[in-house]
């Protein structure tokens, strides 16, 4: 039964030919139907898509909007970490706090965001910082809850038997700690790449002058469903490279596993 | 044979020196209803330098507790734990523990799982990795220094885990059932290199089990225990001959009664 194993590259091959043919079969189909049984008003077509990317890209309108999106979801991805983590470790070391505060955290995690809204613009205007908030207060809790579930889970054992050694907290910290943590923190930072981009879209939304999400409304505002279809094909392109930053990071960190 | 192998605490007491001791050592933890429970009840257990001891007990009498107050991973509730001459308020120098489960950490290979214990006793970098070689040898683990221990079989993680212990290089080596989870053939193997190697340093080792043959063939003393609350029921002086091969002396007729008396005193007639 395993005498025809394909081989590692044979199998990748085969996975990105598959997935080729999808997008390609996804874009016919939608071309097909574009003009013929829907009309072209509401769904464009890909290849009127296609020559508007091309168009923003040569303005270097694309650029533009799209590094202003991604610039403000790094910068709230950032922050929503470096908070996160920060709070989830003292947490964890203060269980009388956490406890207490439990409620109140969960309160605020199940809060939908998008009624913060009119906070941020209140109190960071329309410009860059009401859209990285709004990403953090996206990102924050996901860091936390996973710094916290993360060095819930480190083997009680594994510390004993380093504390059995002597090990120091700092030693335990580096050496057991954070790479039990690693896992957790990769899942809740690719949880956000995407949850970061929801935040720094909807402050675009919401009020803004610039981004894909500001494009996107503009678009919507003047009945340009291409303009509109163009924007969501670029927000999908960055969020998939973002993600593959976190593969990528992430391969780099955990090689084994 | 019989005569010498007093089963009382009106033992002599072990010439030599002494290299641990509980004195009326109670623990008391905190059941799930909140209430107060008594797990260990005044406990008074002497170690010798280079004894070998072992518990045994029924599941639940607090065994693993007797090596976590000895270890001072856990502080007693009462009385005192004394370990070369000092009493102890957290892990003392000198003492290796050894748990059931290898503890390994997955992410890091053989050789660095054995550096850790290196890094954490003082051995300076550049003497590391001769002492991770001497002990992959002693341990038969020479080809699999690079491997992670997800991809070694389960004896051979135990044995990687050993090498940690060893390279602690600890005075007291306490060893909470090290070799429950393995198969009769590897277990043998296991006892075989730990003998070896206890009587090559002459450390002190406390050695619980809950397999009284390991117990009786392995160790100068057996402690059986009963509990809950836990409490020392009767000790064996275990007089064979050492060295000892662990497969010849369970032939020998004193082995099985010491194996036998055991047995019908934690009240199994079989
Ligand atoms: N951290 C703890 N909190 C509460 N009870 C505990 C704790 N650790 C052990 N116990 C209880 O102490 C008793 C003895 O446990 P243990 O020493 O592990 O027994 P053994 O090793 O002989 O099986 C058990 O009843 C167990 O439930
Ligand atoms: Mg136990």
């Amino acid at each position: 039964m395993t005498t025809k194993t394909p081989s590692k590259t044979g199998r990748r091959v085969r996975l990105w030919v598959d997935r080729t043919a999808l997008f390609v079969a996804a874009v016919l189909i939608w071309q097909g139907l574009s003009g013929t049984v829907i009309n072209t008003f509401w769904i464009s077509s890909p290849v009127l898509v296609a020559e508007r990317l091309w168009q923003l890209a040569v303005s270097g309108a694309l650029v533009w909007h799209a590094s202003a999106t991604v610039w403000q979801a790094l910068l709230g991805l950032l922050l929503g970490m470096v908070v996160g983590v920060v709070v989830g470790l003292a947490l964890h070391v203060l269980p009388r706090l956490a406890e207490a505060a439990d409620p109140y955290i969960m309160g605020l995690y199940s809060l939908p965001r998008i009624a913060l809204a009119p906070l941020f613009i209140l109190y960071f205007g329309i410009g860059l910082l009401s859209k990285v908030m709004m990403a953090f207060s996206f990102v924050v809790f996901i860091f936390l809850l996973n710094t916290m579930q993360g060095l819930r889970e480190v083997d009680q054992d594994q510390i004993d038997m380093m504390r059995s050694m002597r090990a120091s907290r700092l030693y335990i910290a580096r050496k057991l700690q954070l790479p039990s943590m690693l896992p957790w923190l990769f899942s809740a930072a690719r949880i956000s790449v995407g949850l970061a981009l929801i935040g720094s879209v909807l402050g675009e939304l919401l009020g803004a002058n610039r981004g894909l999400g500001w494009y996107i409304e503009h678009a919507s505002g003047r009945l340009d469903t291409t303009g509109l279809f163009a924007g969501l094909a670029a927000l999908m392109v960055v969020a998939v490279l973002l993600n593959q930053v976190v593969n990528i990071l992430e391969r780099w960190a955990m090689p084994v596993r | 044979m019989v005569d010498h192998a007093t089963a009382a605490a009106t033992s002599p007491a072990p010439a030599a020196p002494v290299r641990a001791k509980m004195v009326q050592a109670s623990k008391i933890y905190t059941d799930p209803a909140g209430a107060p429970k008594r797990v260990l009840d005044r406990i008074d257990l002497s170690l010798a330098e280079r004894e070998f001891l072992s518990i045994v007990g029924p599941s639940g009498c607090g065994k693993s507790t007797v090596l976590r107050l000895l270890s001072g991973l856990t502080p007693v509730s009462e009385g005192r734990v004394v370990v070369g001459g000092e009493e102890i308020t957290g892990p003392p120098k000198g003492v290796g523990f050894m748990f059931q489960r290898d503890t390994l950490l997955p992410w890091a290979t053989v050789s660095q799982n054995i550096s850790i214990a290196l890094e954490l006793n003082g051995t300076p970098p550049a003497e590391r990795k001769g002492r991770i070689a001497e002990l992959l040898q002693l341990l038969g683990l020479s080809q699999f220094g690079d491997y992670l221990p997800a991809h070694i079989s389960g004896g051979m993680r135990q044995r990687a885990a050993l090498g940690r212990l060893l390279a602690y290089g600890p005075e007291l080596y306490l060893m909470d059932e090290p070799f429950g989870a393995l198969d009769a053939m590897t277990k043998m193997t296991m006892g075989r290199e730990l003998l070896r190697i206890w009587s090559g340093h002459e450390k002190s080792v406390v050695f619980v089990t809950h397999d009284i043959e390991e117990a009786v063939s392995l160790s100068d003393r057996v402690i059986v225990m009963e509990g809950p609350p836990g409490r020392i029921r009767s000790e064996y002086h275990i007089d064979l001959p050492r060295p000892r091969d662990l497969r010849e002396v369970r032939k020998m007729p004193e082995f099985r009664d010491y194996c036998d008396r055991i047995w019908s005193d934690i009240g199994y007639s079989g």
